[in-house]
């Protein structure tokens, strides 16, 4: 049971500063546009967030680019939209060295194709999120709760996680960080580790052979078991190795149920 | 749900406990007998000894089980002799049932057993219909059997007067011995018992049914269980088929029985009903397997589990114990399933929960997983509880202390036994127990004849006996001291050691467990909730809390982004319908905009574009649940604006709730109500179960000025004369109205008018109205003259008009009226005019009325009391379902349900249709309702009675007034957190009685029913009943299995933490008292049980020891001798009701209010402090005002006083506030009206 409020609120309340500037090849007014600062939260998704930085910048682009989607792009990459906010600032951004805000350039231009999935609008977001969400619920309870939900409480997890609602979100998501009937872990921890552009899922259980708590160590030494010294960020602070896994997953998942490893 | 136990017995035949609120076993005290067999329901366990006798336990009872004896004393007039005793020879006894029928001599009416004893001696009953007899109780009637009257008349011939005499089981909490079959205990012994039958459908209430085995494999039944008569009267041998040989029985929580045979077969009893406990015939049942045989069998209320000499388990499916008594498919199932596990012996709960002895590691193992969809369960999961060592359970404390007079007796007992019973053939002879007597009221009256020969009043047909003592309370304190009493509710705060138990198993009982699946106790313990305790410790946890909240360290210099998402401004949109005080509800769109502070409710038509109807949150002050079956409502309180009322019906019950919470958390948020309400809150209740509560502190702290006073202005300018204005408070001493104002340039006559409450006076049922004014101000400028009057009943009193004239025409005034002790002081433009002495009580000037040609600017009114204006207080709903809320001034409030489960605020908040958002220490919560339809028949001389009627008459299902109809399939619960819990049945408790089929009979309808077909009877009728409950969540807890009817609550004093007194009654209208209640402990700690002759049906406890309560039949009782020493007090006064029966009563500083049978409210007077029980009521009948509050108003139904006020709930539904109270008029004059809002219960004993 996620049961530890405290965590739980910490890590929904986290947010990022960001400035977003939009690239000065595509200004077709005289002036440059004004920055646009935003503070994001860390675990929504930018195109839920994004709507009045769009409404910021569009007067100033010429005008058969407005109709284009509007893509964001840190050094040199094209942002991956359907990754929480929070795995991109910490996959993308060296925060030892690089000081917040954290300044993101804005196109409207050349929408990279290749390298982003096009999205439409915030429903495409809706439907990634609940099938990361039915994802993780197979892995950690063979699907059995998040299909016996009604269709209300999947919008109540939604909204709660659009507008920001702690409550709204946790009295859904609880159900879905319980463990089912008479286990006492969950079957496996639903996780992604991020290295380099992609990143790596493996079936991983909270106990050992043993009967024993397995640690995030166990984790990292299962998914690369020649390298030592791993170590892997997650909302922005480095979790001790010791750190036992089924905590992890009831209490650091983003709100899609996924814990986001990110290794640095 | 409240505690329940598990009992087990290890292999040294030690009876142990396991509370559901415990984890730990405990052994129950070692009395010297072992026991091999155990068979429970709640509070009742029978037991089969190791000497194979049978004893049964009652434990966990709140209230003692008493009986009440009766006899009347019937005497004939005779013309010499007067009344004497000698009667006719067609006469009935002398000494009789209450129809005459039965000798009663009261020397030959004795205790049942052993287990009793008589609670002083016998005495006359002095009331007769609640009306007080004359002090011999004797009442009239010219002949038996006839009508008995009070006074006595000249053509009275007979008189009769009923003595009565209470027996308590005195047994609780310890063994009772049940009398062996024959003389020679060892001739036929017992080897298995079994009970059940604790909701056999229809059957009268308390019911219990005992079965057992005797060592020559007869089948016996034990007559007469119940609840009164924990023992029963004696034991039927039930023939069973040729060639079957019982060894172990087992009867279900509806009366099922099923008996395993010495072969391996089994056998089910039929037609179990309530017409035939003992059920009809037998039917055989193979066993699962050719070589298997049944050894043990356990049954429930929709399965049957058996264990098969091999040891394994097998469930019997298609059995629903509810339809057995009829079918015989249902009795015995339809085929066995082998179940994983190897068994020793199991048992099953009433709600089929199972529990079972392993047979190789002899574990207790519960079947988890089992529900209604699911009757074999999941897996088999054994019970982790340590033994809890105690001093007094300790195998070495037997033979030391309390418990070794038990032993010395011990091995007397059979013989002794015997000796007692040397009297009564032993055999099938009935030793039947005097027939349990209806309660009806004593008065102390002693009797004058004491017995002549004290041993003919010992109980000689003795059928039990407490184990190895007789039952003499004063001398044995192994019986009454503390520790035995409580021997089975064990305090869990003792600290004691305890250790991990491996000891092995023999025997699992499970009958007397009420388990919840979904909250199982915590049996289980694994390590893991204690290691989530842990992990708050850990290291690692405190890292990550830290690097969380260290991930922004320079934060101040982003406060100025903006945040991405708005979570202060909002809009909810949705479709429902709407009913604006018309009678018919139409579609429309609902809009609520919420913009950062304010909020905004706009009903727009279906087109979305053009507005209906629209208002502020602020203008709200009740959102309520209005839902009629299938149309879930909400009724939204806007009193200033028109309509008052908007009722919105939605689609769905989650839509409602939707919208219901968003109301709730506006317009909480809109007026700063987060949180725990204040200990002076007061609480109500709508019909519908919802709670409310209002909460004066933020008013208070609106209004309080520094100099203690309370102040509220009106602004009146712009308002054209002739105007009222309520003030909600009256002018009592200490109270200043400054009015404001400019003189019209062609006044002639102003009119400043402080009113009181209209007087109505009925004449033939016409209201006329007449008036009362306490100061009349009237400044006449064609006289230059400022007239002072006052006026009452509609009758001017005597002109004061001396004084100059402060006002001028088109001049600006400022008048200023203060209110002293003996006059009203009258200030114009800062200069004293004049005094009026007080004519009126001042306090009942509750309206100013201003007319003539004037304009005025502003009132302002200064009062040392709190203006309340009980339209515009802001209800705020808490989740629960309940029938009764009582609150006191120490912040404990304490609810019933209408299930009578008393709960206890947990201080919380939310919870009910807000579910788990913005709430607080809430709690499970149930509660279940039963409905009602009526089956009506006329009869016809060719088919007898059938449901074709006449055409005029009533349908032929109905509700209980015949006019509306009512089908069983179509009745419709409230909404979707209701369920149904049982199927429609036969009501057989009906007042009036019932034949065999329930049915009632009566000349035609509508009539007065009996139970007895006569033979002008052309109709009957009878009842069906359908219970359904509701779970839903809220901030109550739940306090005991005691179920009460009422409850009052007020501290004894002003100290913080001290000890507050509460009353209750509990559900068959005992008075009890609970000890231990203070602030830090709400829920007390234990009951106890007060005396009282009489059947109650409200109680209440106001400061200063009064005690107040109503009788079931009407009359009013003061319990005098409450002193700090002894809260409990000592005896009841009777008081004679004021010509209606009495139903609810309140009582606190302001006096003794209390609601009759005919909707008035009775105040009692002259009630000082040397004569507390005062001396007689006054009549306050509803008056106009009151009846069209709200429709179809009659009368008043609920009344609750504090310490100044008095609040009441009229019939319609309103609330209601009574002006003018004050000491020289304690009962008020006139009401204040709130809303209308389906109210049917107000607590305000914490208001000021």
């Amino acid at each position: 049971m996620a049961n530890d409020r405290e965590i739980l609120r910490e890590v929904w309340e986290g947010k990022l500063p960001v400035c977003f500037k939009l690239d000065p090849d595509e200004v077709v007014e005289l002036q440059q546009p004004d920055p646009f600062y935003l503070m994001v939260p860390r675990l929504s998704y930018f195109p839920l967030v994004t709507d009045k930085v769009r409404k910021h910048f569009i007067k100033y682009v010429s005008s058969d680019t407005q109709e284009h989607e509007m893509w964001l792009e840190y050094s040199a990459q094209p942002m991956k939209w359907h990754f929480p906010i929070g795995v991109l600032y910490d996959s993308m951004v060296d925060s030892d060295h690089e000081a917040l805000p954290w300044v993101i350039t804005v196109h409207f231009d050349k929408f990279p194709e290749t390298q982003i999935y096009r999205f439409s609008n915030k429903e495409t977001v809706e439907s990634y999120f609940m099938a990361c969400l039915k994802e993780a619920d197979v892995l950690k309870h063979r699907g059995q709760i998040a299909s016996n939900m009604q269709k209300k409480d999947h919008n109540q997890l939604w909204l709660g996680l659009q507008n920001d609602k702690f409550d709204q979100f946790w009295a859904v998501n609880r159900k879905l960080m319980e463990v089912s009937g008479e286990n006492d872990y969950f079957k496996y921890i639903p996780f992604r580790c991020y290295i380099e552009d992609g990143y790596r899922q493996k079936l991983v259980k909270p106990v050992g052979d043993d009967g024993k708590r397995k640690t995030l160590n166990d984790l990292l030494n299962e998914l690369f078991p020649d390298k030592d010294n791993v170590t892997a960020k997650i909302h922005g602070m480095i979790p001790p190795l010791e750190t036992p896994l089924q905590w992890m997953s009831e209490h650091l998942s983003y709100p899609d149920n996924f814990l986001h490893l990110c290794i640095v | 749900m409240p505690s329940s136990l598990l009992f087990g017995i290890n292999n040294e035949g030690r009876v142990h406990t396991l509370s559901t609120m415990g984890s730990m076993w405990r052994e129950m005290p070692y009395n010297g007998q072992e026991f091999k067999k155990l068979s429970g329901v709640p509070h009742f366990l029978w037991g089969l000894g190791g000497d194979h006798q049978i004893y049964v336990y009652v434990h966990g009872l709140d209230i003692p089980i008493r009986i009440r004896e009766e006899s009347y004393e019937n005497e004939r007039w005779l013309p010499i002799e007067g009344f004497s005793s000698r009667m006719l020879p067609t006469d009935r006894f002398h000494f009789s049932n209450i129809d005459g029928t039965l000798d009663r001599s009261i020397d030959k009416i004795r205790l049942p057993s052993m287990a009793w004893q008589w609670e002083g001696d016998w005495q006359l009953e002095l009331t007769l219909e609640g009306k007080p007899l004359d002090h011999n109780g004797w009442t009239y009637a010219v002949d038996f059997p006839a009508n008995f009257h009070s006074q006595k008349q000249w053509k009275s011939c007979v008189r009769r007067r009923l003595w009565v005499r209470t027996a308590k089981y005195c047994a609780m909490n310890s063994w009772c011995a049940i009398a062996p079959l024959h003389k020679d205990a060892t001739k036929e012994p017992f080897i298995d018992v079994s009970i059940g039958g604790q909701s056999v459908a229809g059957s009268e209430p308390g019911t219990m049914l005992v079965w057992a085995v005797t060592s020559h494999n007869r089948v016996m039944f034990r007559t007469n269980v119940s609840t009164k008569s924990p023992e029963g009267a004696r034991w039927n041998h039930i023939q069973v088929p040729p060639g079957c040989e019982v060894s172990q029985l087992s009867v279900g929580p509806t009366g099922l029985v099923w008996a395993a045979l010495l072969d391996g077969r089994a056998l089910v009893r039929l037609g179990v009903t309530r017409d035939n406990l003992q059920g009809v015939s037998w039917l055989e049942v193979r066993s699962p397997g050719d070589n298997l045989r049944i050894i043990q069998l356990s049954v429930g209320s929709y399965s049957v589990w058996a264990v098969t000499q091999d040891k394994q388990i097998w469930f019997r499916k298609g059995i629903k114990a509810e339809g057995a008594g009829v079918s015989e498919e249902l009795a015995a199932g339809s085929g066995w399933i082998e179940m994983v596990g190897r068994m020793l012996q199991v048992s099953v709960t009433s709600t089929d929960q199972v529990f079972a002895v392993g047979a190789d590691d002899r574990l207790i193992y519960h079947r988890t997983g089992i529900c209604q969809e699911d009757l074999t369960g999941k897996r088999w999961r054994a019970l982790r509880a340590p033994l809890q060592v105690s001093r007094a359970s300790s195998n070495a404390s037997i033979g030391r202390d309390k418990f070794h007079r038990s032993l010395n007796h011990l091995g007397s007992r059979p013989s002794s036994m015997i000796e007692q019973s040397n009297l009564s053939e032993f055999d099938e002879q009935s030793r039947s127990a005097p027939l349990a007597p209806t309660s009806l009221p004593v008065g102390d009256c002693k009797y004058e004849i004491q017995p002549k020969n004290p041993k003919a009043w010992s109980p000689v047909h003795s059928v039990g006996s407490i184990v190895g003592t007789e039952v003499h309370p004063e001398t044995d304190e192994s019986v009454w001291s503390e520790s035995s009493r409580d021997s089975c509710i064990f305090a869990e705060d003792e600290e004691m050691g305890w250790a991990e138990y491996d000891a092995p198993w023999s025997w699992v009982e499970a009958g007397t467990c009420l388990l919840e699946p979904s909250q199982l106790p915590n049996w289980f313990s694994d390590s893991n909730c204690g290691a989530m305790q842990e992990e708050f410790e850990q290291p690692w946890r405190n890292r990550i809390l830290e690097d969380l909240k260290g991930r922004l360290p320079n934060q101040d210099k982003f406060t100025l982004y903006e945040p991405a998402i708005d979570t202060t401004s909002w809009i909810h949109k949705g479709e429902a319908r709407v009913n604006l005080g018309t009678s018919t509800f139409v579609d429309c769109i609902l809009q609520l905009e919420w913009i950062q502070t304010t909020g905004t409710l706009t009903i727009l038509n279906p087109d979305g574009a053009t507005t209906m109807h629209s208002f502020t949150l602020s203008d709200i002050t009740c959102v309520q649940l209005s839902s009629e079956p299938g149309s879930p409502r909400l009724s939204i309180h806007t009193p200033r604006n028109y309509p008052p009322v908007v009722n919105l019906q939605f689609s769905s019950d989650t839509l409602l709730e939707e919208w219901q919470t968003h109301f709730a958390t506006t317009c909480s948020k809109l007026r700063d109500l987060q949180g725990k309400p204040s200990d002076e809150s007061i609480w109500a209740v709508t019909t519908l179960g919802d709670i409310f509560v209002w909460d004066p502190s933020q008013l208070e702290s609106n209004q309080l000025r520094e100099d203690d006073l309370y102040l509220q202005k009106f602004d009146l300018s712009g308002k054209e004369c002739p105007i009222k204005v309520a003030l909600h408070v009256g002018c009592s001493p200490g109270t200043t109205l400054t009015l404001t104002g400019c003189v019209g340039d062609e006044a002639d006559r102003l009119g400043i008018n402080l009113e009181a409450p209209i007087t109505y006076k009925s004449k033939h049922k016409a209201f006329s109205e007449l008036e009362n004014v306490c100061l009349h101000l009237n400044p006449r400028f064609s006289e230059n003259v400022v007239i002072r009057n006052s006026m009452q009943e509609g009758k001017w009193d005597n002109e004061e008009r001396e004084g100059s004239m402060p006002f001028a025409r088109g001049q600006e005034f400022k008048l200023l009226i203060e209110s002293t002790e003996d006059a009203f002081n009258i200030y114009v433009n800062d200069e004293k005019f004049t005094s009026f002495r007080h004519r009126l009580p001042p306090s009942s000037a509750c309206i100013l009325y201003l007319w003539g040609k004037m304009q005025p600017f502003k009132l302002v009114i200064k009062s040392p009391m709190i203006i309340v204006d009980p339209l515009e207080l802001y209800w705020k709903q808490l989740g629960g379902h309940l029938r009764r809320v009582e609150t006191c001034n120490a912040g404990i409030t304490w609810g019933i349900g209408y299930d009578h489960t008393a709960w206890v605020y947990s201080g919380g908040w939310g919870g009910g249709f807000s579910g788990n958002l913005d709430s607080q220490n809430i709690y499970q919560l149930t509660d279940s309702q039963d409905y009602r339809v009526y089956e009506n028949q006329r009869w016809n001389p060719v088919t007898g009675y059938t449901a074709s009627g006449l055409p005029t008459d009533r349908h032929m299902w109905s509700d209980v007034t015949g006019r509306q109809k009512r089908l069983k399939d179509q009745v419709k619960l409230l909404s979707s957190r209701w369920q149904w819990v049982s199927d429609w049945m036969v009501d057989f408790h009906v007042p009036g009685g019932v034949d065999r089929e329930g049915w009632q009979y009566a000349v035609d309808f509508p009539a007065t029913y009996h139970a007895t077909k006569q033979f002008t009877d052309l109709v009957r009728r009878r009842r069906w009943y359908r219970r359904c409950a509701v779970a839903t969540t809220g901030p109550w807890q739940e306090l005991g299995h005691t179920k009460l009817l009422d409850v009052s609550l007020e501290p004894v004093n002003d100290d913080p933490d001290c000890t507050i007194a509460v009353w209750a009654l509990a559900s068959g209208g005992q008075a009890m008292f609970r000890a231990g209640t203070s602030r830090s402990n709400p829920l007390g700690h234990i009951w106890e049980h007060i005396t009282t002759d009489q059947p109650l049906s409200s109680i209440s406890c106001g400061p200063f020891n009064q005690v107040w309560a109503t009788g079931r039949k009407g009359c009013a009782y003061v319990r005098v001798g409450i002193r700090q020493d002894k809260l409990e007090g000592e005896r009841w006064i009777c008081v004679e009701p004021p010509g209606a029966q009495l139903k609810q009563i309140s009582v606190n500083s302001v006096g003794i209010w209390a609601v009759d049978a005919l909707g008035r409210i009775n105040v009692r007077k002259e009630v000082t402090s040397t004569f507390p029980e005062g001396t007689h009521w006054q009549n306050i009948i509803a008056d106009p005002p009151i009846i069209n509050s709200a429709p179809h108003t009659k009368g008043f139904k609920h009344v609750s006083a504090c310490k100044t006020e008095v609040w009441a709930v009229t019939d319609g539904g309103a609330v209601i506030r009574r002006l003018g109270i004050s000491l020289e008029n304690p009962a008020g004059s006139g009401w204040d009206i709130g809303i209308s809002g389906n109210w049917q219960y107000i607590s305000i004993r914490a208001f000021r």
